[in-house]
């Protein structure tokens, strides 16, 4: 089974978010970077199924230079080869953007399966996956929490809301979108980290797959949310104002 | 001469900062330092299958050949999440075991050390406490040992101990088998309960001739210098813990209304103890790189970084407890733990007095 999983890099979650000049982003240079959480989810989940029913996990990246560590990463805990498409405007490219890149690549490599995470840390569209499986003519499944491939097909366990779950039957090849925490991610071993050095990572331009970069969204303005904090005083007797506060807290507050 | 580290090198730091806290998290190493041995086999078994058991062991052993550099970001990570256990003292053993072994013993005792099958640990200090290979007094009888070790880190963890003896005025080196007949050990009480001391008795117990006469000095040089190295790395990822955890106090304890952190003097505090870290770890990964590279000044480099930081840890251990005030010395912070690691690695393998002398004698030497 030949398995792609996309990837993104991200801000670090300890890192220091400071707005640009701009007002747009965040300063980049103030940045470390890490693989995105929910992709580290899809690859382990990618390398389990590798490992349970054999083929090759290929790593699929559309971000600009910096983004070679993340794939190096994956490569260092098992995934076989990587596929960088490379160029500096794809760090802040918009989701329909960074789905038809990726579907360039992965069109040529015809998968049984590909995987990505449900949403990006930075970002947090999740749509990447579902817009790159309807660019293939995939069919595609979200928020999976289990996988079971069988005959020509996979079973995928859904999480639905209120604790609810649904489990779904699909043709392969398909396109899984996975939710955090469906496995324990393993670490990069000395052993795969001397590895990857020697695995092929395949880099490619958006020129050279036929994909303008001209974004279809713009960020227009970048900001950290007021915080307000206003008193209320409800006068009365304990037990009137007691009934004034469970009104407001069915009412405005909505908690109860 | 590369500065920072590798991408590779990022790589491995990553994956034993992600892998320590999770796999190791405080909550355990309270649990383990409650034990007779701090050592956990589980735990033991997860660091072995990352290959860290033998991280700068050839690979003819089942090592990965890696260099001191390597194992200095590995082992500040480990200092950073303070892991009890042996991993230490196994290392001192097998490095002294890599520089000095037969083939066989080597196929034998340092592959299944790499393997992460056995831990060790070596029996050198006796009733003078003194560091320097010359203070070795305790003689062989042929292959039987008699006597006495002290201080032995980790011993009631150890499959096997090595132990440095005289056979007749030469120092030797000696493998023993910890289940050995006649071979007795006894808890010592040890500020550092995350790494535990014992007194090693030796009574007629037979052992294996590992190296004499200049190898076996050699081996116990080269090994001490490894350790000491790897021990300098392991204190500057403890001392960034602290740092760590006091500038965290200081941004939410608040005084006379604002967060403490705001006050001069203790921003003077984290700022001292930010300079002595850095200092520790720059001084930790030259020496590191210099016994990699078998530099004429390693162990120059390895005397420097350990005085240094003998008395840094111990420094930024205090300031710590001083910004921390009360709580600092309180059972529930994990501060004094760091504290008690911080006086016992300060002296591990000599102190700064220790090691000043010796860079005077190796300064002098050169002149």
């Amino acid at each position: 089974m030949k398995i792609i999983v996309c990837l993104k890099q991200v801000p670090a979650k300890d890192s220091v978010l400071r707005i640009d000049e701009g007002g747009q982003w965040v300063k980049e240079a103030d940045l470390t970077w890490e693989v995105n959480e929910p992709d580290a989810f899809a690859l382990e989940e990618g390398l389990r199924l590798k490992e349970k029913h054999g083929g090759e996990v290929v790593v699929l990246c559309a971000g600009p230079p910096r983004a070679a560590s993340a794939i190096r990463e994956a490569l260092a805990k098992g995934a076989d080869r990587g596929i960088h498409i490379e160029d500096e405007a794809l760090g802040r490219a918009d989701t329909f953007t960074a789905a038809r890149a990726m579907a360039a690549a992965a069109r040529a490599e015809s998968p049984d399966l590909i995987l990505t995470g449900l949403q990006s840390d930075d970002f947090g569209y999740g749509q990447t996956g579902v817009i790159l499986a309807e660019l293939l003519g995939l069919p595609h499944a979200t928020i999976i929490m289990e996988v079971e491939k069988r005959d020509g097909s996979i079973k995928v366990k859904r999480e639905l809301e209120a604790g609810w779950f649904q489990y779904v039957e699909m043709p392969l090849p398909a396109l899984l979108a996975i939710q955090s925490g469906i496995n324990k991610v393993r670490y990069a071993t000395l052993m795969g980290i001397k590895k990857a050095k020697t695995k092929e990572l395949k880099r490619l331009t958006p020129a050279e797959l036929g994909v303008d970069l001209e974004p279809r969204q713009q960020i227009r303005r970048v900001y950290v949310p007021q915080k307000t904090k206003r008193t209320h005083l409800l006068e009365g007797s304990p037990k009137e104002a007691a009934a004034k506060l469970v009104e407001k807290l069915k009412f405005e507050a909505r908690v109860l | 001469m590369q500065f920072g580290l590798t991408e590779t090198q990022q790589m491995l730091q990553k994956s034993a900062r992600e892998f320590f806290p999770a796999e190791c998290p405080m909550a355990d190493v309270r649990r383990l330092m409650e034990t007779p041995t701090a050592h956990d086999p589980a735990l033991w078994r997860k660091i072995a299958a990352q290959g860290w058991t033998g991280i700068i062991f050839p690979e003819q052993y089942d090592g990965l050949g890696l260099g001191m550099v390597e194992l200095a970001a590995l082992i500040e990570e480990m200092g950073r999440a303070l892991v009890p256990g042996p991993f230490l003292s196994t290392l001192l053993a097998a490095a002294a075991m890599d520089a000095a072994a037969s083939e066989t013993q080597k196929q034998k005792y340092l592959a299944s050390i790499c393997r992460g099958d056995s831990t060790a640990t070596l029996a050198l200090l006796e009733a003078t406490a003194r560091w320097d290979l010359d203070a070795v007094e305790m003689q062989a009888s042929g292959s039987t040992l008699t006597g006495r070790k002290l201080f032995v880190p980790d011993a009631g963890a150890a499959d096997f101990i090595l132990c440095a003896a005289r056979s007749g005025a030469d120092l030797a080196l000696f493998l023993v088998d910890s289940k050995a007949m006649g071979l007795t050990l006894t808890p010592e009480p040890a500020l550092d309960a995350t790494r535990k001391l014992y007194q090693v008795g030796f009574d007629h117990v037979a052992a294996e001739l590992v190296a004499s006469g200049a190898t076996a000095r050699a081996a116990l040089e080269r090994a001490l210098a490894v350790a000491t190295a790897a021990l300098v790395a392991e204190m500057a990822g403890g001392m960034q813990r602290v740092l760590e955890i006091s500038v965290a106090y200081a941004k939410t304890r608040k005084q006379f209304g604002k967060p403490i952190g705001q006050f001069q003097a203790v921003q003077h505090q984290c700022a001292d103890m930010f300079l002595l870290t850095e200092s520790s770890r720059s001084a930790a990964y030259y020496a590191a790189w210099a016994l990699q590279e078998n530099v004429p000044e390693a162990r120059l480099a390895v005397s420097i970084a350990k005085s240094y930081a003998s008395d840094a840890y111990r420094e930024v251990g205090n300031r710590g407890i001083q910004i921390h005030g009360g709580m600092g010395f309180t059972w529930e912070n994990d501060l004094h733990l760091y504290y008690r690691r911080a006086k016992a690695s300060e002296i591990a393998f000599g102190d700064a007095a220790f090691h000043r002398e010796r860079i005077a004698r190796l300064v002098m030497d050169r002149a």
